[in-house]
């Protein structure tokens, strides 16, 4: 949702228009349409800077401008419109592995457009449990868990996606460096591609990741060569890949085994030592 | 020492229990005397709590600043795997490039429990013993006994295994400039470390190995000159280690002052709190600031009975068995020393300690 187009408005107009805005806000609140509403408050901020400006005289910012990088376009746009989960989606599907959500939010402001506020990464996990609880496979993806290869509870701070094969999902000892490291090779191959230069923000990120990696640095500080570092990545990727891979196949299968639905994606909590605890069973509802 | 948890408990009176770290312990050692602390410490209670009920809260804690810093580089040092953490240790001790695990047993399975926690940390450690598999493990919890008393430890802190020796790992957040840091900070990292060191010797030692394997040579990881990027250092903690193990060994058993004291006495928030607190004895000291959240009521009550621990251990210590102000004030006026002692001997002269005249 952009701006009306056209001549700038007149302030009277425009208090018109601020006027409208807040009602709807405020009808979309009622109704509980909350991603209506902050797409509905983004346009009422729009209105008022632009009101701003028409009355207070700052330099004319709206007329004329052209749909320029994303930098430039006013502030709702640059946040995106997408949800947050959609977003963190695009950013994982572009890791290809399980992350944290500050690798996630520099993963998708470094190649995406906007950024997605780090608040609303932490309750999405529970928020994405409780949807699947409530109405089971409604939605055609969510976000979730990770399981330690060990004990199948999630992992502490690691987001991954449902639609995703379970062996990606869990993790054990050496699961964090093999996933790092596949990120990446993946994010470096997605800088490069369609042969424009790396933006620098991207370069930043990959930097990151080559200045861990023996090898993969090249002779400046700061710069990455996308090619060097995913060769880099891989040689030592294959130092860790079957060892990774045979520990969380043999997690994936326990998981299959053990747990319901539910627990494969958001993990499973200690039962049996939580009922030793209590004496009795009284979390009856965590119960199968 | 099982027989007198149940005292502990109720000394608590029903809230759960405070976990250790080493800076308690390494408190604990600045004053080994203090049967107040002692006591508190080993029983868990929140003596924060205690002390702002008494009215006594210290007005500052630890800087939220310098927290927030702490946390922040250490999730830094940490993240993506320990990327940052594993590169220095590849650069600065030739770690090979396998070995790269990584066990987090901050929590498991979403339960914090302290038994569960270090249930697993004994089991993980006595694996990486015995086969050499794992490499960093993440807060172990450790448990270290303390007056007669067991306490858990809450170590921030990584354990590391290089061929089959355990290290410590400290991720601290002052600056390493040029090769030195501010000593005092590393003197109070090491200190702390050794604290980790003894305990995770002792693990070692319990799981049936040779506690030498956990070496004396520690990691301090901090932030480099003037940047964010870490650096590590190896730090020898012998001499922090055997100050520490003497100081544990004196300590005052928890049990022979729990005999001492009243069987109905609990720290429990209620009007008989401030009585409790004075029934067990205090040995403030001035340093005492700097450690202990009961510093302010101590301090207080030192002020109001004239003890001469307020005006700073060595004065403490110079006065001998002389214990109240007032009387080394008698003493040194020489109206008290001229009932009781020769008139002939100097007034400013102070008697042995055990000879001292009572007023």
């Amino acid at each position: 949702m952009s701006q009306p187009p056209g001549p700038p408005a007149t302030p009277d107009a425009l208090e018109a228009r601020i006027g409208e805005l807040r009602a709807a806000v405020r009808r979309a609140m009622a109704a509980g349409e909350r991603d209506a509403a902050r797409d509905l408050r983004a346009q009422l901020r729009d209105a008022e800077r632009s009101w701003d400006d028409a009355v207070l005289g700052s330099p004319p910012r709206s007329p004329a401008r052209p749909a320029g990088p994303p930098a430039d376009r006013p502030a709702a746009a640059r946040r995106g419109m997408l949800p947050v989960r959609e977003r963190v989606h695009q950013a994982l599907t572009l890791l290809g592995v399980p992350a944290a959500p500050k690798l996630i939010g520099s993963v998708y402001a470094a190649f995406l457009p906007g950024e997605i506020p780090g608040a609303r990464l932490t309750s999405l996990r529970r928020d994405e449990e409780r949807s699947f609880r409530t109405a089971p496979y409604a939605r055609p993806y969510y976000m979730c868990a990770v399981l330690t290869a060990d004990l199948l509870a999630p992992a502490r701070g690691l987001l991954a996606i449902s639609t995703w094969p379970l062996e990606l999902r869990v993790a054990g000892p050496l699961s964090a460096r093999a996933d790092f490291l596949t990120a990446a090779v993946r994010l470096a191959e997605h800088a490069v591609r369609g042969g424009r230069p790396v933006a620098p923000d991207a370069q930043r990120l990959l930097w990151r990741f080559a200045s861990n990696i023996p090898g993969a640095t090249g002779d400046t500080v700061g710069t990455v060569d996308p090619a060097v570092l995913i060769e880099a990545a891989r040689a030592e990727l294959d130092v860790h890949r079957d060892a990774d891979r045979e520990l969380r196949e043999r997690a994936a299968r326990r998981a299959r085994a053990q747990l319901d639905d539910a627990e494969r994606l958001f993990g499973s909590p200690l039962r049996a030592l939580r009922r030793a605890a209590n004496g009795s069973a009284t979390h009856g509802e965590d119960e199968r | 020492m099982t027989e007198t948890a149940p005292d502990l408990d109720r000394l608590r009176g029903g809230t759960p229990p405070r976990n250790h770290d080493a800076r308690t312990i390494a408190a604990l050692t600045a004053n080994p005397g203090c049967a107040r602390r002692g006591v508190m410490d080993a029983a868990g209670v929140d003596k924060d709590a205690v002390a702002r009920y008494l009215g006594f809260g210290a007005p500052f804690g630890q800087s939220q600043f310098a927290i927030t810093r702490g946390n922040a580089f250490e999730a830094q040092v940490k993240a993506d795997g320990c990327a940052e953490l594993l590169t220095l240790l590849r650069d600065r001790l030739g770690l090979a490039v396998p070995e790269v695990a990584y066990d987090d047993l901050e929590v498991v399975a979403g339960n914090e429990g302290r038994e569960v926690r270090h249930a697993r940390t004994r089991r993980l450690l006595g694996r990486a013993l015995d086969s050499g598999e794992g490499t960093l493990f993440d807060h172990p919890l450790l448990r270290l006994e303390i007056a007669g008393q067991p306490a858990y430890l809450e170590p921030d802190v990584i354990a590391f295994q290089l061929e089959g020796r355990l290290h410590i790992i400290e991720i601290k957040s002052f600056a390493v400039v040029d090769g030195q840091a501010e000593p005092e900070q590393v003197a109070a990292a090491a200190r702390q470390a050794a604290v980790y060191v003894l305990a995770l010797r002792r693990l070692v030692g319990e799981l049936g190995h040779d506690p030498a394997r956990v070496s004396h040579d520690i990691f301090l990881v901090c932030p480099e000159n003037f940047s964010n990027r870490p650096t590590a250092t190896p730090l020898d903690v012998r001499p922090q280690l055997a100050v520490l193990e003497r100081q544990l060994a004196r300590l005052t058993r928890v049990d022979r002052i729990l005999a001492a004291l009243p069987g109905d006495l609990t720290f429990e928030e209620g009007d008989g709190l401030a009585e409790s607190v004075r029934t067990v004895e205090a040995r403030y000291a001035p340093d005492c600031m700097a450690t202990c959240e009961m510093a302010l009521f101590c301090r207080d009550e030192a002020r109001a009975c004239g003890a001469t621990g307020a005006l700073g251990r060595s004065v403490r210590d110079d006065l001998g068995g002389v214990d109240s102000v007032q009387t080394a004030l008698a003493l040194a006026d020489g109206s008290l020393a001229r009932r009781t002692t020769s008139p002939r001997r100097p007034p400013s002269s102070v008697p042995p300690p055990g000879s001292a005249p009572r007023p």
